[in-house]
């Protein structure tokens, strides 16, 4: 089904272009004959003159016909896409990357849980365990965001949260008084829950967050081997030759972005990794 | 209809400590309800209980930059409210029921004094404390990084 190139950025024209929040943008593409992914993967979007960036696909892994990127703008690359609107051209070469394990947690309570933006790389999984959930035990979606403000996908979390067959909890950092939702850390909302062998955890913030959730996880009887993280470094070739995006043995770009956390929990703690 | 000492051994505050020491604690806890909009405590007020939550949210806030009220946390069922109050300080931050809340009050006074008579009650209890002390610390530091920027 994929025309793109694996080594060659393909120009897709932006067919649809939405303002999440302040600083983060989607771009919906309609890739000639679809494009397949697995949920986690993600592509190198290139904007022309200024560079390439890795950016999770954000989409429903059942319509290949739409590809969607859900970014942020932090650096020069990203700030150029921020610019562009529909109509404009991006050059996208993939999919890229490890998945979210799907199969392996099928038949067993699977939690989400999103810190900030990471809840755009976990989207993909979302959408696939909702259309197959019968196939799954319990679902559980956890976000935290820094306000009611910042919180991503608001509409889909709404709906997410109106159907009866997966629980939905969203906690802020800090509100104001018109916020009636909890306040503090994603963790605080496991602090009702109690975990066994056949819960599994797909998680997907920053760094730190996920070092707290596992070892919360942990105190609640979770070993490290039922999670599942997405991690995020500095990539450049996405195809594992130039090393930028090197954690200790593995690549990102080739072996990641998503890992078992006890694959990589002991580079995770070592500070100069 | 659940007795006192039921419902407190049900709390995981209390959850393992054998059955002298929830008698111990029946004498020094009430069952309260709040309403929603009810404050459980105020900042610069002299607190006198410790609150096992049974049910219900409690926003703990405070006035930020000018008049705007911030919610620095909630805090649920099976939580612990006042815990800096075991010693006797003024509540630093207001403690509002933002819904109907249910909670074990525990007098400080009445602890204290059996956690002074009975030192085994007394380490259990300090310890469960320092406990809930340091997993607030730890997600307060969490959040003090402000990661999701």
């Amino acid at each position: 089904m994929n025309r793109l190139s694996a080594y060659l950025p393909t120009p897709l024209v932006i067919t649809d272009s939405v303002r999440e929040l302040p600083g983060v943008f989607t771009f919906a593409f309609a890739p000639e004959g679809g494009f397949a992914f697995s949920p986690g993967q993600f592509n190198m979007l290139y904007v022309h003159g200024v560079g390439e960036v890795p950016i999770s696909i954000s989409g429903d892994p059942a319509e290949p016909q739409r590809l969607i990127h859900t970014i942020r703008a932090v650096g020069t690359v990203t700030r150029a896409l921020e610019r562009l609107d529909a109509g404009d051209w991006v050059g996208v070469r993939g999919p890229y990357g490890s998945a979210w394990p799907l199969s392996e947690v099928r038949g067993r309570d699977v939690w989400f849980v999103a810190g900030g933006l990471g809840l755009a790389p976990l989207r993909p999984a979302i959408l696939h365990v909702l259309a197959h959930r019968d196939e799954y035990g319990a679902v559980n979606i956890l976000c935290g965001a820094r306000s009611p403000e910042t919180l991503l996908y608001r509409d889909e979390l709404t709906r997410w949260r109106g159907r009866f067959d997966c629980r939905v909890q969203v906690i802020v950092d800090s509100a104001r008084r018109d916020w009636y939702g909890p306040v503090g850390v994603v963790t605080q909302l496991l602090s009702h829950d109690t975990f066994g062998p056949n819960d599994a955890v797909l998680a997907c913030g920053p760094e730190v967050m996920l070092r707290f959730l596992v070892r919360e996880l942990a105190r609640r009887g979770l070993p490290e081997s039922a999670v599942w993280v997405s991690l995020e470094r500095s990539m450049k070739c996405g195809v594992g030759l130039c090393g930028h995006c090197q954690l200790a043995g593995t690549f990102l770009c080739k072996n990641g972005p998503v890992y078992r956390f006890d694959e990589v929990a002991a580079w995770l703690r070592t500070r100069e990794l | 209809m659940e007795d006192l000492a039921s419902i407190i051994r049900a709390h995981p505050f209390c959850a393992g400590l054998p059955e002298e020491h929830i008698a111990l604690l029946v004498g020094c806890t009430r069952n309260l309800h709040f309403r929603r909009g009810e404050f459980l405590m105020r900042e610069g007020q002299y607190e006198d209980r410790l609150y096992l939550i049974r049910r219900g949210q409690v926003a703990l806030e405070s006035q930020g930059r000018g008049a705007e009220v911030v919610c620095l946390e909630t805090l649920g069922p099976d939580d612990v409210l006042g815990v800096s109050c075991i010693t006797p300080h003024a509540a630093h931050l207001d403690c509002r029921a933002t819904e109907s809340v249910v909670a074990l009050a525990i007098d400080n006074q009445c602890l204290t004094r059996k956690m002074q008579e009975d030192p085994r009650l007394g380490y259990m209890i300090a310890m469960r404390l320092l406990d809930l002390t340091y997993q607030r610390l730890a997600r307060h530091r969490l959040q003090s990084l402000d990661v999701y920027k």
